[in-house]
């Protein structure tokens, strides 16, 4: 076994050998510190709220979005001369353009019938017409973020003569969707910083706190990681107190708010609450986790001249 | 074990602490720096402990090279040396064993190996009624002791103590020497420094005595 791999050896055994001295060490810098420490979780936990708001706003959003994408519709309206077995093909001419999720005939009296649901009580509006007002169009169900592509192919196509596509209604969709997106990049982005900054600055101030134990481990030969260890243990245990204060203030949040509004939003696509909280739960655990490690080994080695 | 060729060492303010050091010690020496306050004695033990590293010349503390550029192989050096300092070092809110255990927490021992070697060494220099005491409540005679037990329980290659007689009455400081000058064995030498020559009067060691940082006198 060469000396590096001897040397990897021992520090894993020195951290396993160690893991009580460890924990009791990080007991004694966070008593050390306590109301810092303290505050310090709560503010990581609030942050991790507000994270886990944007999220679900976002979230959210995104599913009524992805609803409101599957009924994303164009209506394709097709020569009066072409003969049925015309208009068969080129249904399934459309079916072929990419982009394109289904595509199918609506002849007259679906039409009529549609207008019919649509109308309710008014629907005797419709007998004052001696002709059916209606035609046979193809109804094109469409990938939102592909309109623009779909609507110059279909205009290549010989044997359509009008579209209607609700392009202005589609594209507000896709920047609604855009920008959620973005505040939710740059909600998480926020709440990382953050993190990193807290929990480096409550592990620097453990360090000094401690600097003379520092100073007689480095004295007696300890490894920078050994030192190192129980500080980055601190920082991943504040950061996951911090996430899981958020995680229990998110269930309660988000079933007080369910329970507020099941019923009176039944024509809002939400997430189920199980699945939300469940998503969210895991996010901020994993953020609180992989920050609280990066946050205070920024800390200690920002920190190593003490 | 060690060899020290025309080492100087001058500190960033321009003291110049020790002036052209030369001196070859071997494996299983117990070996007494002498001099007053301020000779350079503990700037010399500095040097063998690599905090200090030398400003000329060359020093090699058991085959490795005391210099700058040797950081990291140094920190693993100072796992073989069981140093007790002046002020002793210990962390206080813990109790002497926990004490004796920091020393070898690194050393890659498990749990139960590195409490027998403390309570061992605990054992050797008298402290065993003391094991779960506070560091911080003991008085300066039994602090120092547990500073010895520290940096014997790890079974240095060399013990590097300075000024152990420091603070002590008369019987106390030769107490604590006879102590150090035990475990200097084939495996382990013993650097002591003290100001108090008159302690050895009777003893026939080898000694260093340092004079504004030069060695004026080997014996």
């Amino acid at each position: 076994m060469s000396k590096q791999h001897k040397g990897v050896l021992i520090r894993l055994k020195n951290i396993f050998y160690n893991w009580g001295y460890f924990l009791k060490e990080v007991k004694t810098s966070i008593r050390l510190n306590l109301i810092a420490n303290l505050f310090s979780s709560i503010c990581i936990g609030l942050i991790f709220f507000i994270l886990s708001i944007v999220v679900s706003g976002w979230w959210i959003s995104g599913n009524v979005v992805e609803a409101i994408q599957k009924e994303a519709e164009i209506s394709v309206y097709f020569q009066e001369s072409l003969s049925d077995p015309e208009v068969m093909q080129l249904s399934e001419r459309i079916n072929q353009v990419v982009g394109v999720r289904e595509a199918q005939i609506v002849n007259e009296q679906e039409a009529h019938d549609r207008m019919v649901k649509i109308l309710g009580n008014e629907a005797h509006v419709l007998e004052v017409f001696d002709d059916s007002p209606f035609t046979s169009f193809i109804e094109v169900n469409i990938q939102l973020d592909k309109a623009q592509v779909v609507l110059e192919e279909l205009n290549l196509i010989t044997g359509i003569e009008h579209i209607r596509d609700n392009q202005e209604v589609l594209s507000q969709l896709q920047r609604i969707v855009q920008v959620l997106s973005l505040v939710g990049y740059l909600g998480i982005i926020a709440v990382s910083l953050s993190t990193l900054i807290i929990t480096s600055h409550i592990i620097r101030l453990g360090i000094y706190a401690r600097r003379e134990e520092i100073n007689t481990l480095r004295l007696l030969g300890a490894p920078e990681t050994f030192i190192a260890f129980p500080f980055l243990l601190e920082g991943f245990i504040l950061s996951v107190i911090g996430g899981l204060m958020a995680v229990v203030l998110n269930i309660w949040t988000i079933h007080f708010i369910y329970s507020r509004i099941s019923g009176a939003l039944t024509f809002i696509p939400l997430l189920p609450a199980e699945s939300l909280v469940l998503g969210l739960s895991v996010l901020i655990l994993s953020l609180s986790m992989f920050f609280g490690v990066i946050g205070s080994s920024m800390g200690f080695f920002s920190a190593k001249k003490v | 074990m060690i060899n020290a060729q025309a080492v100087y060492l001058e500190y960033p303010d321009g003291t110049l602490a020790l002036k052209d050091i030369s001196l070859q010690i071997d494996p299983g020496q117990l070996i007494y720096i002498l001099g007053p306050s301020g000779s350079g004695k503990t700037s010399l033990l500095k040097l063998l402990m690599g905090i200090e590293y030398p400003s000329k010349g060359t020093l090699e503390v058991l085959h490795q090279p005391m210099n700058r550029a040797e950081g990291n192989n140094i920190r693993s050096l100072r796992r073989l040396v069981g140093p007790i300092f002046q002020d002793f070092k210990l962390i206080n809110g813990r109790d002497s064993l926990e004490n004796v255990m920091i020393g070898m927490r690194f050393l890659g021992l498990s749990p139960a190996k590195m409490e027998i070697e403390a309570k061992n060494a605990l054992v050797r220099v008298g402290l065993e009624h003391k094991t779960f005491s506070l560091v911080d409540n003991l008085s300066w005679g039994e602090r120092q002791r547990v500073a010895i037990a520290r940096a014997v329980a790890r079974r240095p290659r060399l013990i590097l103590a300075d000024e152990p007689t420091g603070n002590l009455d008369h019987d106390n400081a030769l107490n604590i020497l006879d102590l150090l000058s035990s475990f200097k064995n084939d495996y382990t030498s013993v650097i002591i420094s003290t100001h108090a020559s008159h302690l050895l009067d009777n003893k026939n060691y080898k000694c260093l005595e340092l004079s504004k940082g030069s060695i004026v006198k080997t014996t």
